[in-house]
């Protein structure tokens, strides 16, 4: 309990920052959701004009940028990318701190088993995560609730919101585990920003083309907004693979922390 | 001399992973290229959308149906991970020494800060200099490939022209605020958060005219790409501002770690 208290202080600037950062994102892009729906009416009446043919290649999705929720949709990615990068950030520092500001002794004499250390870091640091995601969550339904044109479905919007936290238990996972496999990771952020952006420009060259298997390589393909927003429910068969990412990757990072050589201080 | 030639021996096997992650970040986005020239009709569509959609799609105000504009969108994704890359590499340079509890071992060496700080920055601009031609020649060489219209390899200079000085303005700010901020172990953080920010404001200003005031605060809108595209090259007002906010930096990184309170 004093690990995990002691955890959630370390953290709790850093969440601030990042709760302000994603909340003032959401409201600039709010803030033009009104001159967008103008640009929009204007070019869906050129739109009507063309076949049905090209309609339907592009059409769909111009016709939905126009609704709060297919606005949102769009624009929520760059905001699951902060999400993300906070994520992963915090996965791999949470562990690899100590040894980095050579603590590890301190904190692995005391009588306290290697496993609660695990368990209490990352509590910690899903204590964290879904607040943010919590105090976001209800800033960006107070923003879209004052820009609204028409109404828009609540529900849908948590679902939509709900895969924010789901990328990033993904990425806190992968983030804790690449993090113990590392004797002593001297910065995280090179490691975590270069994990994070390069499944983000993965998941943006995907989008382009097929949506077959290639949507398994990037988790930011995991969840498409589309498809919530049109069933009201998830794809299983990628929320089955987020489970076994975040399982794999809490279980390895047990193990591994359990057995690591962990070097005292010279 | 020693200090350059031992940093760039310490930062020889990141180069060589950044190097690698940029080639096959412009290898895979060359990749989809041929997706977006296959429709005839849609892609007229596609450049008539008004360029608040075209932003929201992901496009920025190009043209992804032609070599120089699918080019200019691949080259934000480039854009971003080159400054990550500068900004970080700036700030480590001066902040590893005493996150790594080497400052003392370096600064009872008979030579002035001046020096250290020199060969540093010098280390970092070979490493940023050498990611830049990586980047250059992978992009020429992938875009003859696939492209089959003109050749657009003067453009791809511009480019990466307009790419070094972004990479020097986020290098010299991460080596500012590493040596400026009375605690270093968060510079890495800030500069990081600045690149963020500056490719958030780069990404909303494409959707409106009436941010285009926030551009100032994003390098990533220091250079107009659609000016690179159609031809007309480079502003050299910009140039010369983007040169005076580097050598301001510069400056401010030389005054600051002079006066550093190193911790040991």
């Amino acid at each position: 309990m004093n690990m995990y208290r002691h955890e959630l202080q370390s953290l709790r600037k850093a969440t601030v920052i990042w709760t302000v950062a994603m909340i003032a994102l959401a409201g600039l892009y709010f803030g033009i959701y009104s001159t967008v729906v103008k640009d929009a009416a204007g070019f869906t009446q050129i739109l009507n004009s063309y076949p049905a043919s090209v309609r339907a290649a592009l059409g769909v999705s111009i016709a939905n940028i126009t609704s709060m929720m297919g606005y949102y949709a769009i624009i929520y990615t760059l905001i699951a990318l902060c999400a993300a990068i906070q994520a992963m950030i915090y996965g791999t520092s949470i562990l690899s701190k100590e040894s980095r500001e050579r603590t590890a002794d301190f904190l692995l004499v005391k009588p306290v088993s290697r496993s609660a250390i695990v368990s209490a870091k990352l509590l910690a640091s899903l204590s964290m995560l879904v607040l943010t995601d919590v105090v976001y969550f209800l800033a960006a339904l107070v923003l879209a609730e004052l820009v609204k044109g028409a109404a828009f479905s609540v529900e849908g919007f948590l679902l939509l919101n709900l895969t924010i936290l789901f990328l990033q238990l993904i990425f806190l996972a992968i983030g804790l585990a690449i993090s113990v496999f590392f004797a002593r990771l001297k910065n995280v952020l090179p490691i975590s920003l270069g994990v994070v952006l390069g499944f983000y420009i993965l998941g943006a060259l995907i989008a382009t083309g097929d949506n077959g298997s290639a949507r398994y390589l990037s988790p930011f393909r995991y969840f498409d907004a589309q498809y919530i927003i049109a069933h009201s429910s998830y794809e299983l068969s990628y929320l089955w693979i987020s489970t076994a990412i975040v399982a794999v990757g809490v279980g390895l990072s047990y193990i591994v922390y359990g057995r690591k050589d962990v070097h005292s201080v010279s | 001399m020693n200090i350059f030639v031992r940093e760039l021996k310490a930062n020889r096997r990141a180069l060589m992973i950044w190097c690698i992650c940029l080639f096959s970040l412009v290898a895979s986005g060359m990749m989809k290229y041929t997706a977006y020239t296959a429709g005839g009709q849609s892609s007229q569509l596609l450049n008539g959308l008004p360029h608040s959609l075209k932003a929201l799609l992901g496009f920025g105000r190009f043209n992804p149906t032609t070599m120089p504009g699918y080019f200019a969108m691949l080259f934000l994704y480039v854009e971003i991970t080159v400054a990550i890359h500068a900004a970080l590499i700036g700030c480590d340079m001066i902040a590893k020494e005493e996150r790594d509890k080497t400052a003392e071992f370096l600064m009872t060496k008979p030579i002035g800060r001046s020096v250290v700080l020199s060969s540093k920055l010098a280390a970092a601009f070979v490493n940023i200099v050498i990611v830049n031609l990586i980047t250059l020649a992978s992009s020429v060489v992938l875009v003859r490939h696939y492209n089959k219209g003109s050749d657009i390899s003067r453009e791809i200079l511009l480019f990466m022209l307009s790419m070094l000085l972004v990479q020097l303005i986020f290098m010299t700010l991460g080596a500012a605020l590493a040596a400026g901020l009375s605690n270093s172990k968060s510079a890495g953080s800030m500069a990081i958060g600045i690149v963020l920010v500056g490719y958030v404001i780069s990404r909303i200003t494409d959707l409106t005219n009436r941010l285009n005031f926030l551009n100032v605060l994003s390098p990533f809108k220091y250079y107009s790409y659609t000016d690179i595209v159609n031809g007309r090259g480079l502003n050299m007002l910009i140039v010369l501002l983007s040169s005076l906010l580097i050598a301001g930096l510069v400056g401010w990184a030389y005054l600051s770690y002079q006066k550093r309170d190193v911790q040991i």
